[in-house]
């Protein structure tokens, strides 16, 4: 009876995890099947009946969305912008974020509460205000305007508040004692201490601002100024009911930021959790 | 410790204003603006004439802000309660496993959440496409008639919350992955000394254990849906967008197709009280939930 | 001159003043030790002088030079932290260079004082590894050597063995002694533990509850401690502690303790009252014949060079006696013990000691 109980449960814990795998597989399919499905040539893609790979393998629509459309200025575009972004909220969000941690100043709490109630409010309700507001700086159709609005990101200050809290005092106590400014203790001790944190929150930034869709898509009306997360989806004219060559487009777009992931797959995770961490 | 009090406020202001001076150039003052456009008739930009509460009051009557509050609703039901359930479940499965297995599943299940929300249109636009599409060959197996799926109004929302599953769902495993490794093997093995099967084991103890990180998805995932947007707009592009809207979808047709600032502004603080409503109600239930 | 001196200081942490109206002087170049149980305050009157926490009222006196009111960095004193403190990212030498950088010394004279003190602690081939490579005692060279580069008035050490394991510790202990005759400076040395204090300090301030109880040498405290704190604080085994009234008989006078054992006591006090008799283990002998008082042995401690004796007297009290190391008595015999007179300490029911002021 014994015996029958030990193989009963590892037979369920052996299909559970084939099931697991399973699902997994199925789960990334469609991914799959967009990529293949972009080089295949578009005679192949309408076909009908299922063809799990390329009768023949074809990178032309990759060829021709590189080299016949305005993808390398959306890249550009997006390269700048989400660069832009992130550098610049992870410098303010480091720099109030210490202080908010460390200095005593007055309205520290109030701040500190502004700042968690700004969680509460969806960004999407400001898109009108956003749109007015870069309309009247005369920034529609730059990367500022499409940067602007995107600095809020109350996860990030909130982070390197708590990070800079769980320092021990000790540090800052030796850093004083050595003569240190408050400047060159931010610089020299607290930053290199939590460089795990920056470059965590750096990439989980700029992935965000990669993929982020609705204000760049408000904030843009010439072609050559959007990002390539929204080009992708506007220049129906230039593809056309061209499937594979969209798709080919798709897959330049999401190409950097799965890559971003699987090289720093682990800050990725850690940056997850942590922001998860905060809203809970 | 001794402290110069003015000069740690001098440094901390330095400090503190690259943020206060975004922060309140995008947040506090387009919030603001957002109130006072609200009770306002005005185009998306240019001047207004104040006219009191007149905004709020036609959406009693607004259709299409009726369709929006429903579709949302109807959009969050779907979505945050099976998709919750689904990613803690695929969690349970991978948990399980272990080595590069494991990272690998992890990976596959993860990477949709990585990609923008266009690239995910476009995958499960043409997965989904009424004459070519890979996924109308369920249809067939099914023995039923194959559905354009956006362009049916049935199954838009269904169809949405269905992508927008797949989307996120790495995201909530992630979460429920680090719950269930903050569980103690300990408790396990004790509880398989005590001849727990399966399902008490989950329902006695993995499932109150993991409550708080439950909690936490839901929540996320909640005021998350609340906000939805993109998906909605691409996949109705060429459909029936009226049928199909939602509130945050509702608010940029008022504002950017119909030009008319002062309408969307009042459905956008509609939106954002219903938001802020719901978070705190959240809050005050999970604390009430954890203390019970 | 006294280099650091603190003049009637006080401070509130709130609305509770912990430290009152406290003044204390330390010599140039002495090892002053500050010791005390935890919550003592001894560790907060180290951290008012480095500058670590506020004197809400009174002086601080460093080199002559009021300093109550400088910065930390600004007081010419260096700290070493319990924890050491030393910056995870930063090699052994980048973290002696920090303070010295901070301040803007040349280049040279950086490279110098810090090659003098890496010679000084034997860190010569440490010095480009991170702490995280290093084990507890080179940690603790390394935070030693961040306060001698400093070429500070005084050294501020905030329990600094506590980190160490016990053999550690012992050679840590004589290295510091070592350090301090090198260098000749001033040294405050907060501890708890009283073995430290008596074999480092040059004098010893014993803190209780945020309040003085003795300023002296090690030997001082030992031998004439002021107050009943400071007699069972000190010496390991404590002390034995009687209380017992004074009569005046026929014999002279006399002690009663509580178990009608009777003491001749051969001392001048004054009056009848209630006092508390403490003599140390060392000097309570065990005698053939009936001598001051007797019991039953219940735990015996052989430790090599003497032999602990935890017994209990007739009325259920405890003593503990000491004999040679070759002592053969065993747990459950019936004993005799002789006070030695010479090393009576009585004290009264404040505390203080009446004999010996």
């Amino acid at each position: 009876m014994y015996f029958f109980n030990a193989q009963k449960v590892n037979l369920i814990a052996g299909a559970i995890t084939i099931l697991t795998v399973l699902i997994a597989i199925i789960w990334a399919f469609p991914i799959y099947w967009g990529i293949v499905s972009s080089l295949k040539p578009e005679d192949e893609v309408v076909r009908p009946y299922i063809e799990l790979w390329p009768d023949t393998l074809t990178f032309q629509h990759y060829w021709f969305a590189l080299t016949e459309t305005q993808i390398g200025r959306w890249y550009w575009n997006s390269i700048v912008t989400s660069l832009g972004v992130t550098v610049l909220t992870v410098a303010t969000s480091m720099f109030a974020g210490y202080a908010i941690s460390q200095l005593n100043f007055p309205f520290r709490r109030a701040l500190y509460w502004l700042i968690l109630a700004s969680f509460m409010v969806p960004t999407q309700v400001l898109i009108i205000n956003h749109f007015v507001l870069v309309a009247d700086m005369g920034l529609i159709n730059t990367w500022a305007g499409i940067i602007l609005p995107q600095l809020i990101s109350p996860v990030v200050i909130i982070v390197y508040k708590q990070f800079f809290d769980q320092v021990p005092k000790d540090f800052r106590e030796a850093a004083v004692m050595d003569n240190a400014s408050e400047l060159r203790i931010l610089f020299k001790v607290y930053i290199p201490m939590n460089w795990g944190v920056t470059t965590a929150l750096s990439i989980v930034t700029f992935i965000w601002a990669w993929n982020s869709f609705l204000w760049p898509f408000l904030a843009v009306t010439k072609t050559e100024m959007m990002t390539i997360t929204v080009g992708i989806t506007q220049v129906n004219d230039a593809f056309g009911v061209y499937y594979a060559r969209q798709l080919s487009a798709a897959v330049l777009a999401g190409f950097p930021v799965a890559l971003a992931y699987l090289l720093f797959q682990r800050r990725v995770t850690e940056a997850i959790t942590l922001s998860a961490g905060i809203k809970g | 410790m001794l402290r110069n009090h003015k000069k740690e406020s001098l440094v901390a202001l330095l400090l503190i204003s690259p943020f206060l001076a975004i922060y309140g150039l995008i947040f506090v003052y387009p919030t603001i603006d957002m109130f006072f456009l609200s009770f306002q008739k005005a185009p998306l930009i240019g001047d207004g004439k104040w006219i009191g509460i007149d905004n709020y009051t036609r959406l009693e009557r607004d259709r299409r802000f009726d369709t929006a509050m429903w579709n949302t609703a109807y959009f969050v039901a779907l979505s945050v309660v099976p998709g919750t359930l689904i990613a803690l479940f695929i969690s349970i499965g991978v948990y399980r496993l272990s080595g590069r297995i494991q990272s690998l599943v992890l990976a596959l299940f993860f990477l949709p959440y990585i990609l923008p929300v266009s690239v995910v249109y476009r995958i499960w636009d043409w997965t989904l496409n009424f004459q070519f599409g890979i996924g109308m060959y369920l249809f067939d197996w099914l023995a039923m008639d194959r559905i354009p799926i956006f362009k049916v109004t049935g199954w838009f929302m269904p169809a949405v919350a269905f992508v927008t599953i797949w989307w996120t769902a790495g995201f909530s495993i992630l979460l429920f992955l680090a719950g269930l490794r903050a569980i103690p093997a300990e408790i396990y093995e004790a509880s398989a000394l005590d001849n727990s099967s399966r399902w008490q084991t989950f329902r006695r103890i993995t499932w109150p254990l993991l409550w708080p990180v439950t909690a936490l998805v839901l929540t996320i995932q909640l005021i998350l849906q609340l906000k939805i947007f993109d998906q909605v707009y691409l996949f109705s592009v060429g459909g029936r967008p009226n049928d199909n809207l939602v509130m945050v979808y509702y608010i940029f047709q008022r504002a950017f197709v119909n030009n008319d600032g002062g309408r969307a502004a009042a459905i956008a603080v509609v939106l954002f009280i219903i938001v802020v409503v719901v978070s705190v109600l959240n809050f005050q239930l999970l604390k009430f939930a954890e203390r019970k | 001159m006294s280099e650091i001196s603190l003049v009637e200081v006080s401070k509130s942490f709130g609305a509770v003043k912990v430290i009152d109206n406290l003044s204390l002087s330390i010599e140039e170049g002495e090892l002053m030790v500050f010791l005390g149980p935890s919550g003592s305050g001894k560790s907060t009157l180290l951290r008012m002088i480095a500058g670590l926490e506020t004197i809400d009222d009174g002086k601080l006196l460093i080199g002559g030079e009021p300093s109550h009111d400088l910065a930390p960095g600004q007081r010419n004193v260096a700290m070493v932290f319990q924890n050491y403190a030393l910056y995870p990212h930063m090699s052994v030498r980048e973290n002696m260079e920090f303070g010295l950088k901070n301040i803007g010394l040349p280049k040279l004279e950086i490279e110098k004082r810090v090659m003098n003190a890496a010679r000084i602690l034997e860190m010569d081939g440490l010095l480009d590894r991170r702490p995280s490579q290093l084990s507890g005692g080179q940690r603790q060279r390394v935070a030693i050597g961040r306060a001698i580069v400093k070429q500070p008035a005084a050294f501020l050490f905030d329990e600094p063995l506590s980190n160490l394991d016990a053999a550690l510790r012992v050679r840590t202990r004589v290295e510091l002694s070592e350090l301090h005759q090198k260098v000749k400076s001033t040294m405050i040395y907060v501890t708890h533990d009283q073995t430290e204090a008596m074999t480092l300090g040059d004098r010893i301030v014993i803190l209780n509850d945020c309040k003085i109880e003795q300023i002296g040498t090690p030997m001082e405290v030992y031998n004439t401690p002021r107050t009943k704190f400071v007699a069972g604080f000190i010496g390991s085994p404590a002390m034995n502690f009687f209380k017992f009234e004074l009569r005046q008989t026929k014999n002279g006078r006399e002690a009663h303790l509580i178990d009608g054992t009777t003491i001749p006591i051969n001392l001048e006090i004054d009056g009848d009252d209630i006092y508390e008799l403490g003599i140390r283990p060392e000097s309570v002998s065990v005698s053939q014949a009936p001598a001051d008082c007797s019991g039953v042995v219940k735990v015996v401690e052989r430790l090599g060079d003497r032999t602990l004796l935890y017994s209990e007297l007739n009325d259920g009290s405890q003593i503990v006696a000491q004999d040679s190391g070759i002592s053969d008595i065993r747990v459950g015999q019936n004993l005799n013990f002789r006070l030695d007179q010479e090393r009576i300490h009585i004290f009264d029911k404040n505390g203080n000691n009446v004999l010996n002021k």
